[in-house]
């Protein structure tokens, strides 16, 4: 470890941006097992793949998303002097995609994606700058059926990750907003309550409640506002007292969806989550997180957002989620420690075999076990860490505590056998 | 028995906030009990005593679900966390103040203002959309002691008493923002151990309710 104020006499060693990650064998396979499963489940649900690119104009993303999701971005300027913009986030990509070039695909349109994400957020504290994330959008199909699908997708590819025991919070965009209307509260005060929520400050929210006419049911709903959550019967609880068509509108669609998640087998992973606080001005239907008791943050998150495409000029539905694969493998090693790169099998050699030795490292390859072929010629005695070792003389090899003697093909036999 | 790590800000709240936990029976801690370690487990709980700045951060990263930490922190803080609920105790008001004799303290706001203060997003929300230039020169204590040594023209410090102020021959101008402790929660937690964390945070209200005078206590 080099000292704080250094050594002038030292090479300096080259650094590295901070908020940025280097990931070593084991970590990085790791990393990219999880991002692999996940786009193989998406696909076998007939997600297609697309890959956009790293950046995007500012405008198209300020076309895509509101103000607050631009804060926080890697921004610089091309040699045309047009704005671009590093990725915050996929979504608005794979929207640009569809309105540009896919409008005349068969709908409903599911796509998928993986891919990093940045973030120009302060250095030191503790968050990523570049994250990987994997995600799903199902464009065209205004019906729950679409929101109850990529719930379950989201569930089904945490599962094969290994991601276990994750929990599922479902709300309503809609819920909130229309209470607060419906309670009779000028647009102001529903300015005040929801920006409060926003900021999460529940205290802010008493405050502002406070100073506002409005209905004790409301009131009380509002104020127990962390407290709406549960299963199915939350939604009966809400629904006693609650005036006004929109709210129960609301609510309407959470028991359907609640159905149709049962339908998917997953409702003992998900919660109903009245309370849920999301970006009203993006989302306009269902919304989900998801958590786990291993992470701080959500491991993913998702919703309908029916007025994305609107402003690219292709009206269409469309609801979608994405997974924080760096999140997921937090918590993985959190629960199973650091991975281990896994170590491939070594092949040695001595008196001239190398041919032999290139050949038994090619067909190991080929049956899928990871070979490396020793460059130098060996001492005659073979080492513990060697698993193949080529004499003269014929082919010793030893795996998992077994060995033996005898020919190439024995030994390449051997070894995939007991690999299978 | 609330299972829950919960973070605790030394300096001046911390008494107030050993006292609340034990009065609200979620914890038998007071003071003391921190001496030797600065991580103690009581009730099922884990409690952890740190700096009051550094309550949002473990809350935010979930190294703690739960904290008590003062508003006046939450101002200057990035970090997102749920804030649950008002817990009334170490009140005291974020003020723009001003040496006794200058023009600010007549009420003459013309003119370009330097203001020195620990606390430059609160003062950046505070005179935002006022017609007047502010340089905001941020310090680390002792803010009153600036407008003397000829550093800024006022300060927007914090003050319980109105006594350091006096001393040092400043008068209140303007009230900032009115502060006293908070429980925040992280947003996981208060999700995946909700039932924990909104028991704290019921029990912590009504405790903080029951505190007498505390309505008011600014």
């Amino acid at each position: 470890m080099a000292a704080v104020d250094g050594d002038p006499r030292n090479t300096p060693v080259p650094g590295r941006a901070g908020g940025f990650s280097d990931w070593l064998p084991g970590a990085a396979g790791r990393r990219r097992d999880l991002v692999d499963t996940f786009v193989r489940v998406f696909e076998s649900w007939g997600y297609g793949l697309v890959a956009t690119p790293l950046v995007e104009p500012l405008d198209t993303i300020a076309a895509g998303v509101g103000a607050a999701r631009q804060s926080q971005l890697f921004r610089f300027m091309d040699a045309d002097g047009v704005l671009l913009s590093l990725v915050g986030e996929r979504t608005v990509s794979v929207a640009r995609v569809v309105a540009t070039q896919l409008q005349r695909a068969q709908f409903p349109l599911r796509l998928c994606y993986a891919g990093p994400v940045l973030r120009n957020a302060a250095l030191l504290d503790g968050r990523r700058r570049e994250s990987m994330q994997a995600g799903c959008e199902l464009i065209g199909h205004a019906g729950l059926a679409a929101d109850a699908e990529c719930i379950a997708l989201a569930a089904t590819a945490l599962e094969r990750g290994g991601v276990r025991g994750v929990q599922i919070d479902v709300g309503h965009a809609d819920f909130i907003p229309s209470v607060l209307e419906s309670a009779g509260l000028d647009a102001a005060a529903q300015r005040a309550v929801l920006g409060a929520l926003g900021r999460r400050d529940l205290v802010a929210v008493e405050v502002a409640l406070e100073h506002t006419d409005m209905r004790d049911a409301e009131r009380r709903l509002l104020l127990a506002f962390p407290t709406l959550r549960g299963g199915r019967e939350i939604l009966d609880t809400a629904a006693i007292g609650l005036g006004g068509e929109r709210p129960r509108r609301a609510i309407e669609q959470l028991m359907e969806l609640w159905e149709l998640l049962e339908l998917h087998g997953v409702t003992s992973a998900v919660h109903l989550d009245l309370g849920a606080v999301r970006d009203w001005d993006y989302y306009t239907g269902p919304t989900f997180e998801v958590f786990s008791l291993d992470s701080g943050f959500p491991l993913g998150s998702g919703g309908r957002y029916d007025s994305l495409l609107e402003r690219f000029g292709f009206p269409s539905r469309a609801t979608g989620f994405v997974l924080h694969v760096d999140r997921c493998n937090d918590v993985l090693t959190r629960r199973d420690g650091s991975a281990a790169a896994q170590p491939a099998l070594r092949v040695a050699w001595d008196g001239g075999q190398y041919d032999v030795a290139l050949s038994i490292a090619e067909r190991l390859r080929a049956r899928g076990v990871a070979a490396v072929c020793d460059l130098d010629a060996a001492g005659a005695h073979p080492d513990a860490e060697t698993a193949v070792h080529v004499h003269p003389d014929g082919v010793h090899w030893s795996s998992h505590g077994t060995g033996g003697r005898g020919s190439a093909d024995s030994a390449v036999d051997a070894l995939t056998g007991s690999a299978e | 028995m609330t299972g829950l790590r919960i973070a605790l800000p030394a300096g001046t709240l911390f008494d107030g906030a050993c006292d609340l936990l034990r009065s609200a029976g979620v914890a038998r801690i007071d003071a003391g009990r921190f001496d030797r370690s600065l991580r103690v487990e009581d009730s099922g709980s884990a409690l952890i005593k740190v700096r009051p700045s550094d309550v949002p951060v473990y809350v935010e990263m979930g190294a703690a679900d739960c904290g008590i930490v003062g508003k006046d922190v939450l101002w200057e803080s990035v970090r997102v966390c749920y804030e649950l609920v008002d817990l009334r105790f170490g009140a005291c008001r974020l003020v723009l103040a001003a040496p006794e004799a200058s023009p600010l303290a007549r009420g003459d706001w013309n003119g370009a203002l330097r203001v020195a203060t620990k606390y430059p997003e609160a003062a950046r929300r505070f005179f935002a959309g006022m017609a007047i230039t502010v340089e905001l020169i941020r310090l680390n204590g002792a803010v009153e002691l600036a407008p003397a040594a000829g550093l800024a023209d006022a300060v927007l410090d914090i003050t319980a008493t109105g006594e350091t102020l006096r001393a040092n021959h400043l008068v209140e101008v303007a009230e900032a923002g009115t502060s006293t402790a908070r429980l925040i929660a992280n947003l996981a937690a208060l999700k995946t151990r909700s039932d924990a964390v909104n028991a704290l945070a019921a029990t912590l209200r009504r405790a903080a309710d029951a505190v007498p005078g505390a309505e008011g206590a600014a």
